[in-house]
C-alpha cells in the first residue's frame, strides 16, 4: 500500500465529480487536454488550461502533503531548466518571440529582456498546466477505470489488462523485495551509505535482484493460471466491473470533450494555415 | 441414478518435460453432488489430477494423454479451457497470486467480465456471490489489506456464478491459520450443501478437512490411486502413515493405546466415537508411560522486557516480555498480523524497540548492529527462493561469511564444517536450482548455521509440506538443536510442529504476549485458543472425553511421538 501512495495512485474510486466520470470520459478528457497543450505555446490557450487543471486537482480534494511535495519539486526543476536556457542563450526570445526589450544588462552577455521572460513565463505555464492535468488524472483515475476507458476507447482488452495487472503486483514485488533484502541483512549484507561504497551497494542490490526475478516468475505462473482458469481471453468483447453506465456527469464532459476537439483543430488549422513569423504569441506582437 | 460429472477411464499423463508418466491408468468417477477429497503426499500426483480436471492440462501444460477423462460430459482433451472452466471453478492453493482484481467486487466479478456478462447483470451477481461468502461488507476493499482467509473467501466467492457444477480447492488450507482452516473448510461445506455444488478437495492436512463431513476419500500416491473409501474405513486401515500424510492426532493416540480399530467403527468424527471401549485402554496406557518433561534451559540468550512497536497508526507489539535461554525449542504462535513477525525482525536487529529493551547475553542490543546481531541470532524466512542467491550450495554458504569478512582460511574451515552438520558435503558443488523444495531449505538453514549463531528463527519452516517433507526438515531441526545445542525459534501456526517439536510456546495476540507456557498447557487454555485463533486439538477434546488431564494426556502423547522418533531413527 505503501508503494501505490508514493506512485501517487488511488485504488478505490473517489466521490467527487471527477472521480464519478467512467474511466472512459475521463481519458478522452485528459488525451484532449494533452493534446492541446502540446499544440500550442498561446498563452490565451495555455493559461486557461493551467487553471483548469489547478481547479481540477483542487476538486478530487487530494492529499494536500503529497500534492504540495510535488508541486514544490516540479516547480523548482522548471525553473532550474529556465534558468539554464538563459546561462546558455540569455537572449532566447529574439528568436522565438521575435524582438529584444531590454530590460537589465548584466554584463555584456547577460542580459535579460522582456521577449525572453515572455517566452519562459510561457513555457513555465505550458509546463505546469501539463503537471496540472496529468497530477488530476493520475488521481482521479483508478487502474482497473484506465483498463477499462483504454478497451472504451478502442484498445484490446489484452492490452489494457496489463495496466491494472501491473498496479495489483507492482506493491506485491515491492513487498517481496523488501524482505529479501532483510534476510540479505542479517545474513551480514551492510546497506547503510555511510559504510559501504556506492559501488558495493550496487552489486550487493544486483545480488537480491535473482531471487526477486525467481520469486516473481513463480508468481507470474500462478497469475497465468488464475486469469486462464477465469476464462480470461474468451472472447473478442469484455466487459468492466470498474466501468460503470454513463453518468450526468459523462453526459457534460462529453460535449466539453466536443469543444475540446474543435478547438484542437482550429489550434492545428491556425498552425498550418496562418504559421506567423514566430512560434510564440506575445500580446505585444501582432503576427 | 447417480449422474457422473467427473469420468476418468483408464487416464494417463506424461507432462512434456519429463520421462515418466505423472498419472498411471487412473479409473475414478465422481458424481454430482459429492464432496471428495483426494489425498496424497507431495509429488503423488494429486495437483496434476485436479489441473487436468479444470482443464490446465493439457491447456496450460502440455504433455501425453491416454485414456479418457470427461468432465460435465465433454472429453477434456478435445475441449477448450474456457469450455471447461464454464462447469468447474478452481480455487488455487496461492490465495495471493489468484487474486487478479484490484478490489473484491472486481475479482469476484473477473469471470463475469470475462464471459462479457453486461454490467447491469454482473453487479446482482457479484452482490450475491460475495453475500455467500461473508464478503458483502468488503466489496470496494483492495487486496494489499485482506487477510490470507478473506483472499480465499474472495476467490471462492468469484466461482459461484450459476454455472459451475464442480468446485475444485486446491490446497485450501496451506496459506491459513487453524482457525481461519476451520473457517474454511466450514465455508466449503456450506456451500456445498446450500448450493448444490460437486467438490473436490486437494489437501494432505487430513484432520484439519475432516473438521467437516466428506463423502469419500480418495488415497494417491506415485501417481496411482491406492484406496477409494469412506473417512471412516480409511482411518481405520495404517495405509496413511505409510503413504506419508498425517494421521489425526486423535487416531494416533488411540492407536499409542493398543485400540484396534473394527470394520464399520465411527472414526470420521471425534465427537461421534465409541468412547466407552476407549476409555479404560487410554486411562491404563497413561498409568504404565511416562509423560513428556521439557527440559531446562541454559544461560540466558534474550531476553525481551516490556518491548512496543507501532507502525504508524497501531501498536504491533504492545509491552512483550519473555525470556529465552540456551538450547530451548520455542513455537511463536498467534493469528497472522498478531505480531509474530515484527518480533521476529525485531530480534534480528531490523526494527527496533520504540519502548522497553532486548538483551542479547546481558547486553542492550542497541549497541549492536544488525550484521553484528546477525552472527548470535539468524533468521531463516519461509520461501526459501527469496534466500538462495549464488548458484553454487558452497557457495551460498559462503556468502554469509564474507559479507561478514570472515578470514577465508575461517571460512573454509566453516563452510566445510556446515556442509557436513547439514548432510549437504556430498552436495556441495552442486547448482542450487536442480534441488527440491526442501533441499533447498536444507541450504538456506545451512547458510545461516555457517555464522554459528546460538539462535535461529524460522519463519513457517513447514508451510506448503506433505507429512514427509515435514518430518524430515524437523527431524533435522531437531537433530541440530540435541547435537549442537541450537536454539531455535518457530514462527508458525501448525499445532502438529508445536506438539511435537517444541517445549514452549509464546502466544501473540493483538500484538501482546498472552501466553508463555509448556505447549500442553497453552494448548489445552481454551481462552488463549480463542484469542490467538488456535485450534483445539483433537487430544484435549478425546482427553476431556475419557475424563482425563488434558495437560497430562498431551504430554504422554509427546513422549510415546518422541520415543517413537527416536526409536525410528536409529
Amino acid at each position: 500500500m505503501d508503494l501505490t501512495k508514493r506512485l501517487f495512485i488511488n485504488i478505490i474510486p473517489g466521490t467527487t465529480f471527477l472521480d464519478k466520470l467512467t474511466g472512459k470520459t475521463k481519458i478522452r478528457l485528459f488525451f484532449l487536454l494533452v493534446l492541446i497543450l502540446i499544440a500550442t505555446w498561446d498563452m490565451r490557450i495555455l493559461a486557461p488550461v493551467c487553471l483548469i487543471g489547478i481547479i481540477g486537482l483542487i476538486s478530487i480534494r487530494p492529499n494536500p502533503k503529497t500534492v504540495m511535495g510535488l508541486t514544490v519539486f516540479i516547480v523548482l526543476v522548471n525553473l532550474f531548466n529556465l534558468f539554464l536556457i538563459w546561462v546558455v542563450t540569455p537572449d532566447y526570445g529574439a528568436s522565438i518571440v521575435g524582438g529584444s526589450t531590454l530590460l537589465l544588462r548584466l554584463t555584456d552577455r547577460y542580459i535579460i529582456t522582456a521577449e525572453t521572460l515572455w517566452y519562459f513565463l510561457t513555457r513555465f505555464t505550458k509546463f505546469m498546466a501539463t503537471f496540472f492535468v496529468s497530477l488530476t488524472f493520475i488521481q482521479c483515475i483508478t487502474p482497473s477505470e484506465m483498463a477499462a476507458g483504454l478497451y472504451a476507447n478502442g484498445i484490446s482488452y489484452k492490452i489494457s489488462t496489463i495496466v491494472s495487472i501491473a498496479f495489483r503486483y507492482i506493491p506485491e514485488i515491492a513487498r517481496d523485495f523488501s524482505d529479501i533484502k532483510i534476510s540479505m541483512q542479517a545474513r551480514g549484507m551492510e546497506l547503510d551509505s555511510r559504510k559501504t561504497s556506492l559501488w558495493t551497494r550496487l552489486k550487493q542490490n544486483v545480488m537480491i535482484l535473482a531471487p526477486l526475478i525467481i520469486v516473481s516468475f513463480d508468481r507470474v505462473g500462478n497469475i497465468a493460471d488464475a486469469m486462464d482458469l477465469r476464462g480470461f481471453g474468451r472472447g473478442k468483447k469484455r466487459t468492466y466491473y470498474a466501468e460503470h453506465e454513463d453518468t450526468k456527469g459523462d453526459k457534460i464532459v462529453a460535449v466539453i470533450n466536443v469543444l475540446l476537439i474543435l478547438a484542437f483543430v482550429a489550434i492545428l488549422i491556425g498552425r498550418i494555415f496562418f504559421p506567423g513569423t514566430y512560434q510564440v504569441w506575445a500580446p505585444w506582437i501582432n503576427a | 441414478m447417480r449422474e457422473p460429472l467427473v469420468e476418468f477411464t483408464d487416464f494417463s499423463f506424461q507432462y512434456k518435460s519429463q520421462t515418466q508418466e505423472t498419472l498411471h491408468h487412473i479409473n475414478l468417477t465422481i458424481y454430482k453432488g459429492e464432496k471428495v477429497l483426494i489425498l496424497g503426499p507431495s509429488g503423488c500426483g494429486k495437483s496434476t489430477l485436479a489441473n487436468c480436471v479444470n482443464g490446465l492440462i493439457p491447456f496450460s501444460y502440455p504433455g501425453k494423454i491416454t485414456g479418457s477423462l470427461k468432465v460435465a460430459g465433454v472429453e477434456t482433451k478435445e475441449a477448450s479451457i474456457l469450455e471447461i472452466s464454464k462447469h468447474v471453478g478452481t480455487v488455487q492453493q496461492d490465495t495471493d497470486a489468484q487474486f487478479v482484481g484490484l478490489s473484491v467486487g472486481e475479482d469476484i466479478a473477473y469471470a463475469l467480465e470475462n464471459a462479457a456478462v453486461p454490467r447491469s447483470e454482473m453487479l446482482p451477481k457479484v452482490e450475491k456471490a460475495a453475500t455467500i461468502v461473508g464478503m458483502e461488507d468488503f466489496l470496494i476493499q483492495p487486496p494489499f489489506e485482506l487477510s490470507g482467509g478473506q483472499k480465499q473467501k474472495v476467490a471462492l466467492g468469484g466461482i459461484l456464478h450459476d454455472e459451475e457444477e464442480l468446485l475444485l480447492f486446491d490446497e485450501p488450507l496451506a496459506a491459513l491459520d487453524p482457525a481461519m482452516g476451520m473457517t474454511a473448510v466450514d465455508l466449503i461445506d456450506r456451500i456445498h450443501r446450500e448450493q448444490n455444488k460437486t467438490v473436490m478437495i486437494i489437501e494432505h492436512r487430513l484432520e484439519d478437512v475432516l473438521y467437516r463431513h466428506v463423502d469419500r476419500i480418495i488415497l494417491m500416491n506415485e501417481g496411482t490411486i491406492l484406496m477409494d473409501a469412506t473417512p471412516d474405513e480409511l482411518l481405520s486401515t495404517g495405509l496413511l502413515k505409510e503413504n506419508g500424510i498425517r494421521e489425526p492426532l486423535y487416531i494416533s493416540a488411540l492407536r499409542n493405546a493398543g485400540i484396534r480399530f473394527k470394520p464399520g467403527e465411527h472414526l470420521e468424527n471425534i465427537e461421534e466415537l465409541d468412547i466407552g471401549s476407549y476409555r479404560a485402554p487410554i486411562l491404563n496406557e497413561m498409568e504404565v508411560s511416562k509423560p513428556y518433561d521439557a527440559p531446562e534451559g541454559g544461560e540466558v540468550l534474550i531476553e525481551a522486557e516490556h518491548v512496543d512497536f507501532s507502525y504508524g497508526n497501531g501498536k504491533v507489539l504492545d509491552d512483550v516480555s519473555f525470556t529465552i535461554r540456551r538450547g530451548e525449542k520455542i513455537a511463536i504462535v498467534g493469528k497472522n498480523g498478531a505480531g509474530k513477525s515484527t518480533m521476529a525482525r525485531m530480534l534480528c536487529g531490523i526494527i527496533r524497540p520504540q519502548a522497553g529493551e532486548i538483551r542479547i547475553k546481558g547486553d542492550n542490543y542497541l549497541k549492536f548492529s544488525i550484521r553484528e546481531i546477525g552472527r548470535m541470532i539468524g533468521y531463516v524466512m519461509q520461501n526459501p527462493n527469496q534466500m538462495l542467491v549464488k548458484d553454487m550450495i558452497a557457495d551460498e554458504i559462503r556468502l554469509a561469511l564474507n559479507l561478514n569478512g570472515v578470514e577465508k582460511d575461517v571460512a573454509d574451515q566453516r563452510v566445510e564444517a556446515t556442509l557436513r552438520m547439514t548432510g549437504l558435503y556430498s552436495m556441495r558443488n552442486w547448482p542450487v536450482s536442480v534441488l527440491s523444495y526442501g533441499q533447498r531449505k536444507r541450504v538456506t538453514i545451512a547458510s545461516i548455521l555457517a555464522l554459528q549463531p546460538d539462535v535461529i528463527i524460522l519463519d513457517e519452516p513447514t508451510a506448503g509440506q506433505d507429512y514427509s517433507h515435514y518430518t524430515e526438515i524437523m527431524s533435522f531441526l531437531e537433530m541440530l538443536n540435541r547435537e549442537y545445542d541450537i536454539t531455535i525459534l518457530f514462527i508458525t501456526h501448525d499445532m502438529h510442529l508445536a506438539i511435537e517439536y517444541t517445549d514452549r510456546a509464546i502466544v501473540f495476540a493483538d500484538g501482546k504476549c498472552i501466553a508463555d507456557n509448556y505447549v500442553s498447557t497453552v494448548l489445552s487454555d481454551k481462552q488463549v485458543i480463542e484469542q490467538a485463533n488456535l485450534k483445539e486439538t483433537s487430544l484435549v477434546l478425546l482427553a476431556r472425553q475419557v475424563g482425563a488431564d488434558p495437560d497430562l494426556f498431551i504430554r504422554h502423547f509427546i513422549e510415546r511421538e518422541r520415543e517413537e522418533r527416536k526409536n525410528g531413527l536409529n
